[in-house]
């Protein structure tokens, strides 16, 4: 395939998982803005207003977390149900273009979430250039290794049935167990460890870092990026090697 | 003509099916281009895992396999580019429409749009979609549901379509229509692997034909030479009382509604249809049908081997 093809199956992509859905199904938006709103709630009410900003850069880190498990739950059910992962395969269309695809329509979902939060950060006054960038890069790495891991994963389910099963296992490594919501210093020392063994415990640090809510030392924040974007990389190996596009 | 699909001592065992027989075993075979070519057999002969093979979607267990003179195993990208599958229980995502389906699978492959846009146009209307083109999938019936799968990869501009029992749950007008389009596909030049339990489609569309057992292939060949491979070659109806016993020594006998089917070789099947005339019986001749070469090779098989045995999946 073309560089110029691959651009036209990936937004082909966007309009059959995206767009089209949403045509037919409204409530898909509201849905992914559901959550993380609920928990910027509580966050708000029980911290008095006082830990807003843990809520607003958590909940941005959570909507992108949910792209993986909205994307892991739609290839299962389009491999088995439709067997559309095989009429793919048997196409011009590579694996990088359709996971690459999908995750990108998954985002459109977590499009309104994200103007939420963007609009709450930029309100509070969180919006420097530096803070800004920091939170793009996080999130896109965020993004990244759920989709990598996500895809992985669904190449291994029998049944969509499998991935409700698997969704709070899911939600527990990437998003309750790390510090997402809090500074990781509130974990009792166990659990800190355990923390680490999560990417997202480094990107949440470094969105934290960059609002100001945690002091990161210029060591520190390199480390974390190290380590995430090494994350990144080997959830991707993994998924070139172990993903199952042709079954065994 | 040169060979779209080669085979050689294929094997395929699935993983986990300890002690199972393999899903294909030592299956050798060259498919010419520019045909379609049946395979038929019972269920759980191998034919899904076979197509599967051969359109990169499942890893062979040893032998090899070459679509278009590339290997399955190593180059999967070349082959690609150039096939298209209606998979066995595929269906087209259920909150498109019809157009959608079709407009959009090409648009995947890379087509550009006003390319796809005719070629859905077209192949709606072959197969007679036009009046539901507006329809989301979710509303369609089954039927419909599986012709706009086959009217979405007839529309590629593949080289090869394989296509997995894609008339099931057809109504006969538009499994005609299907062949159409399929005969249409071959006009330009195009190779298709089609299965199929219909065995009057195998027959009527396949210029050679595979026979698959248990995983092993037992027959091959045009129609014609199926039918001049099989022991008997000729059917005799017969409406009517008369004996079992006494027909049995002429062929092979099953009881049909009022009466009995005999197969028989040629010289068997004259003096049994003039017996049966003689005694003011009502007669039927001809030569078998594919169903009858069916019923009868794969009949003796299961006579030899006793029952399928259940393989576990
Ligand atoms: N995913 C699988 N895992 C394990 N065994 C399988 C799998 N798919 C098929 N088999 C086994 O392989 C054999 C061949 O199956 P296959 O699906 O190729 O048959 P088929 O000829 O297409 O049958 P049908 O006419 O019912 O579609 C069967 O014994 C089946 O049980
Ligand atoms: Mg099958």
């Amino acid at each position: 395939m073309s560089e110029r093809n691959r651009l036209r199956s990936l937004l082909t992509l966007v309009q059959i998982n995206g767009l089209i859905p949403i045509r037919t199904q409204p409530l898909y938006l509201i849905n992914l803005v559901a959550s993380p709103l609920s928990f910027l709630f509580f966050i708000w009410i029980v911290s008095r207003g006082a830990d807003l900003a843990y809520g607003v850069m958590g909940g941005m880190v959570l909507t992108m977390l949910s792209v993986g498990t909205g994307l892991q739950s739609d290839l299962t059910h389009y491999r088995h149900d439709m067997k559309f992962q095989d009429v793919v395969v048997a196409s011009p269309v590579e694996a990088p273009v359709y996971v690459g695809g999908m995750a990108l329509s998954e985002l459109v979902y977590s499009l309104p979430a994200l103007a939420v939060f963007v609009i709450l950060f930029v309100y509070y006054g969180y919006a420097t250039p530096e803070s800004s960038a920091v939170l793009v890069g996080a999130l896109l790495l965020v993004w990244s290794f759920a989709t990598a891991f996500a895809f992985t994963l669904a190449t291994y389910f029998q049944d969509v049935r499998e991935t409700w099963m698997f969704s709070p296992i899911f939600s527990l490594v990437l998003t309750v167990l790390p510090p997402v919501y809090y500074p990781i210093s509130y974990l009792p020392g166990w659990a800190q460890v355990a923390a680490r063994f999560s990417p997202t415990t480094y990107a949440a640090e470094l969105v934290q870092g960059a609002v100001g809510l945690q002091h990161l030392s210029f060591d520190t924040a390199v480390i974390d990026w190290i380590v995430l974007v090494g994350f990144t990389a080997a959830l991707f190996l993994i998924a070139a090697f172990k993903a199952r596009w042709k079954d065994p | 003509m040169g060979f779209a699909i080669r085979t050689e001592h294929l094997r395929k065992v699935y993983p986990g099916a300890h002690g199972a027989s393999a899903a294909l075993e030592d299956l050798t075979l060259d498919i010419p281009d520019g045909r379609v070519y049946g395979v038929i057999g019972r269920n759980g002969a191998g034919k899904t895992t076979f197509v599967r093979i051969a359109a990169t979607q499942l890893v062979l267990t040893s032998g090899s396999a070459t679509v278009l003179g590339h290997d399955v195993a190593t180059e999967e990208r070349a082959i690609r580019t150039r096939i298209a599958c209606v998979p066995q229980e595929a269906r087209p995502l259920y909150f498109l429409n019809v157009d959608e389906v079709v407009y959009l699978y090409l648009k995947l492959r890379g087509l550009d749009p006003a390319d796809a846009r005719a070629r859905t146009k077209d192949a709606l209307e072959q197969l007679s979609l036009t009046e539901f083109r507006r329809r989301t999938v979710s509303r369609l019936s089954g039927g419909l549901r599986r012709r706009v799968l086959c009217a979405m990869v007839l529309a590629s501009d593949a080289e090869i379509l394989f296509l997995d029992e894609p008339t099931t749950g057809l109504d006969p007008i538009a499994r005609r229509q299907v062949w159409e389009a399929i005969r249409r596909a071959i006009r330009e030049r195009r190779t298709i692997l089609l299965t199929t339990h219909y065995l009057d489609e195998a027959e009527a569309l396949s210029a050679r034909l595979a026979l698959f057992e248990r995983g092993r292939l037992v027959l091959e060949g045009t129609p014609e030479d199926l039918r001049a491979r099989v022991r008997y070659p000729y059917r005799v109806t017969i409406q009517g009382s008369t004996p079992r016993e006494e027909l049995q020594s002429y062929g092979r006998v099953s009881a049909i509604e009022g009466g009995f089917l005999v197969f028989a070789r040629e010289s068997e099947a004259r003096d049994l249809a003039r017996l049966a005339l003689e005694r003011g019986l009502k007669v039927g001749l001809g030569p078998v049908s594919l169903e009858g070469i069916f019923l009868d090779v794969v009949g003796r098989s299961i006579e030899d081997e006793g029952p399928t045995p259940e393989v576990e999946g």
